[in-house]
């Protein structure tokens, strides 16, 4: 679906999200990066670098940013948003904060969690469910980058099983919105903890992670599925390419 | 292409895909493809290449919002040959 397809009202929710989250801001975004340094005792590796690539990336986008991530952890998207910049970037550049679509199952269950991801600017989606559904997803995420919003997507569609990037996943909703936005920057993020073997649902306390950054810029001669999925394939690969320098690096 | 044919052809692109082989002996229009068969969404979209492979027809990425059903398939194959 396209996101000019988006009705008035659907739009009108979004923005209104986006002013709740904002008008917020300055309380949820430093308690949230709080909770992670302190709380959990986190610490990530080569911040100062990727948060450099991701202002600099940022600044010379006018169409917006998407993060194109691996998945370990249900809570990685808030570990990348603080690899990536500053809470107090975020609450001054509050479109650089990038909006994510979590599993509806893991993070919309009861009213608390559908108030905080509301906040934080997260659209549910039931991965796997019905095709109509996940088209709207992927069409607001699509008009919200159109406005020149940042966006968080997983390209392997959800936590690698395997504990390693899973380069011939079939997932297309990455490409799908990459091609829609020509100009749209794509930055890769590849976060590890030293002590992650595998997937999760959290990194344990006082993990020490290590963030690298890459721009990229995915081209398909294809039109339709095929293309999008061609250029979800080369972001997938670019995140092989990150994780082996990971390991390559940790010998 | 006649209808019946085009059925065929999708049900026999979906059973390598399927996890549920028992739902393949009473497949129908209304047999949802991620829920009685049980084929993994990520795979939905080799399933849709091998469409376009198939019968020759390309198909937008949109058209796989519409794809719930056997059914739906053979409507979406059966409007891309016109």
């Amino acid at each position: 679906m396209p996101a000019e397809a988006l009705s008035f009202r659907e739009r009108a929710q979004l923005v209104i999200q986006r002013e709740v989250g904002r008008l917020l801001s300055p309380l949820w975004v430093p308690l949230v990066v709080a909770t992670m340094r302190f709380g959990m005792g986190w610490r990530i590796e080569g911040l100062a670098e990727a948060r450099r690539a991701y202002r600099e990336l940022w600044r010379g986008s006018p169409h917006g940013v998407i993060v194109c991530a691996n998945h370990l952890t249900m809570v990685d998207s808030f570990v990348i948003a603080w690899a990536l910049a500053p809470p107090w970037w975020y609450v001054l550049h509050y479109r650089s904060l990038q909006w994510n679509t979590p599993e509806q199952e893991n993070f919309a269950r009861t009213f608390g969690m559908r108030a905080a991801i509301y906040v934080a600017k997260c659209i549910p989606v039931r991965r796997g469910g019905d095709r109509r559904e996940v088209g709207r997803v992927l069409a607001r995420i699509t008009w919200l980058l159109s406005r020149g919003e940042a966006g968080l997507m997983f390209p392997e569609g959800g936590r690698s099983r395997s504990g390693r990037v899973d380069a011939g996943a079939s997932t297309y909703g990455v490409g799908r919105i990459v091609r829609a936005l020509p100009g749209l920057r794509v930055l890769c993020v590849y976060l590890r903890g030293d002590g992650q073997e595998t997937w999760s649902d959290a990194p344990a306390p006082g993990e020490r992670f290590r963030v690298r950054v890459e721009p990229l810029e995915p081209k398909s001669d294809h039109g339709g599925l095929r293309g999008s999925l061609e250029v979800s394939r080369q972001i997938l690969a670019k995140l092989g390419e990150m994780e082996r320098e990971h390991f390559d690096a940790r010998r | 292409m006649e209808r019946k044919e085009i059925f065929e052809k999708v049900v026999k692109i979906l059973t390598p895909h399927v996890k549920n082989q028992a739902a393949l002996a009473s497949v129908s229009d209304s047999t949802h493809i991620l829920d009685d068969l049980k084929v993994n969404s990520a795979r939905l979209v080799d399933v849709v290449l091998a469409f376009e492979d198939e019968f020759d027809i390309e198909i937008p990425d949109e058209d796989v919002d519409s794809v719930n059903t056997v059914g739906d398939c053979v409507r979406l194959v059966a409007e891309k040959l016109g």
